[in-house]
């Protein structure tokens, strides 16, 4: 009995974690200003990234992202410590891929790609369907966008916020945690995927620049 | 990832022609290299590409016994350490503050890359079926190499290595990958046959 228990919490647990959170209403009368960590200017960050699968560093990798959030541009490029360009693309609107080595020539890596980078570093794009409180008291708003996707911003004062991506069904595809310091919002990321092998990324920042397109 | 590893086998030859560079062609080059028992150096990485305003700056040395012992050591940004001893291959990276092995498939195909590695330390230089060597003497010596083949299709465009003509030390190394995308390493503290502890091809720390 007591492991049916068990699994009925641990059920129940993952299932907390795994689809859209209740949230509650504030009691103060005003509307809520939505946590908002995303670029203003455009801007230059360097991350070094470590790859991690079902718990395991898998390997490690340079990433350099440039974004303009006025006119949505985003370029990024993957290196090798060695300096190995892996992978560079940009976004001006319309996707080019500029280089991509195996394994990141696969499938839809570079569309998914830049759609991560955009939803770690822009505001969501849609519209605003609730603003409140989660259980643990922390702030968040939620967009859905065009195609159902629905996406969460929440304030975990006073350092830490998370950008959370569910399907228009509800399932989570994105969970994206900043650790920030007081010099940059994105000195810490850590993006977790929900793919066919679950995937997460240690995003630590290197540098951080003013950007000029 | 093959690929990416024989990048890092062009880092390690490097070193061995260079060395070597006294010699008027790489026959002469093959006896000299025989002469190399140890190499160790510091070096600074500048990555250059088109989506980076400066180059970004990496530090790191590098250590070699022969016949077979390497260590290349990235200290900063990201630190990342490759280890060869005995033919064996590994990769560390720093994960959660300590050093953990790199399991992707481009440490795994490194140990292949390696075993060539072995050969260019005996001096076959010229020998190698990714790349093609040619030595220009001039103010100082200039190493090509250009890739042959498919291997290195889109990778490289082409490597130079620059040695001071008369003391015949390191100056750089400029990785062509392309017209917007190239890699200088330039080199300090190059110590050639002094001894090297055995710990630093074993201990990751």
């Amino acid at each position: 009995m007591k492991g049916v228990r068990l699994l009925l919490l641990l059920t129940s647990l993952f299932a907390s974690c795994s689809t859209l959170p209740a949230i509650n209403p504030l009691l103060q009368q005003s509307e809520p200003v939505c946590p908002s960590p995303f670029l203003k200017e455009p801007s230059r960050l360097i991350h070094a990234i470590e790859v991690r699968m079902a718990g395991e560093t898998q390997g490690a990798i340079i990433g350099v992202t440039l974004i303009d959030p006025s006119t949505l541009f985003v370029s990024c490029a993957i290196m090798t410590a060695e300096g190995m360009v892996l992978f560079e693309a940009q976004a001006a609107p319309e996707l080019q891929v500029i280089r991509a080595m195996p394994p990141f020539d696969s499938g839809d890596f570079a569309r998914n790609m830049m759609e991560d980078i955009k939803l770690i570093f822009l505001p969501p794009v849609g519209e605003i369907r609730a603003r409140g409180m989660l259980s643990d008291g922390a702030r968040i708003c939620r967009w859905q966008g065009k195609d159902g996707d629905w996406i969460d911003v929440i304030a975990n004062e006073p350092a830490s916020m998370a950008i959370n991506k569910y399907s228009a069904a509800g399932n989570w595809q994105r969970k994206i945690k900043l650790n920030r310091t007081a010099e940059n919002a994105y000195s810490s990321i850590e993006l977790t995927a929900k793919e066919i092998f679950n995937y997460s990324l240690i995003m630590t920042l290197i540098e951080a620049e003013p950007a000029s397109k | 990832m093959k690929k990416i590893s024989l990048i890092i086998f062009a880092f390690f030859i490097i070193f061995f022609l260079t060395a070597a560079a006294k010699a008027d062609d790489f026959d002469q080059l093959r006896k000299d290299a025989a002469n190399i028992k140890t190499v160790q150096a510091r070096f600074v990485q500048k990555k250059q590409m088109k989506i980076l305003a400066k180059p970004l700056i990496s530090e790191g040395r590098f250590f070699y016994a022969a016949p077979d012992s390497f260590r290349w050591e990235y200290l900063k940004p990201l630190r990342s350490i490759v280890i060869s001893r005995q033919g064996e291959a590994k990769r560390y990276i720093m994960s959660g503050g300590k050093m953990a092995e790199d399991k992707s498939s481009g440490a795994q195909a490194m140990r292949i890359v390696l075993a060539e590695v072995v050969n260019w330390t005996r001096g076959q230089f010229d020998r190698n079926a990714s790349f093609r060597a040619s030595l220009k003497e001039g103010p100082g010596t200039l190493i090509t190499l250009i890739p042959v083949g498919q291997n290195m299709a889109g990778m490289i465009e082409k490597i130079e290595i620059s040695v001071a003509k008369k003391t015949m030390a390191i100056k750089s190394v400029k990785i062509i990958e392309s017209e917007n995308a190239a890699t200088v390493i330039e080199f300090s503290d190059v110590g050639i046959n002094k001894a090297i502890s055995d710990s630093v091809f074993r201990d990751v720390e």
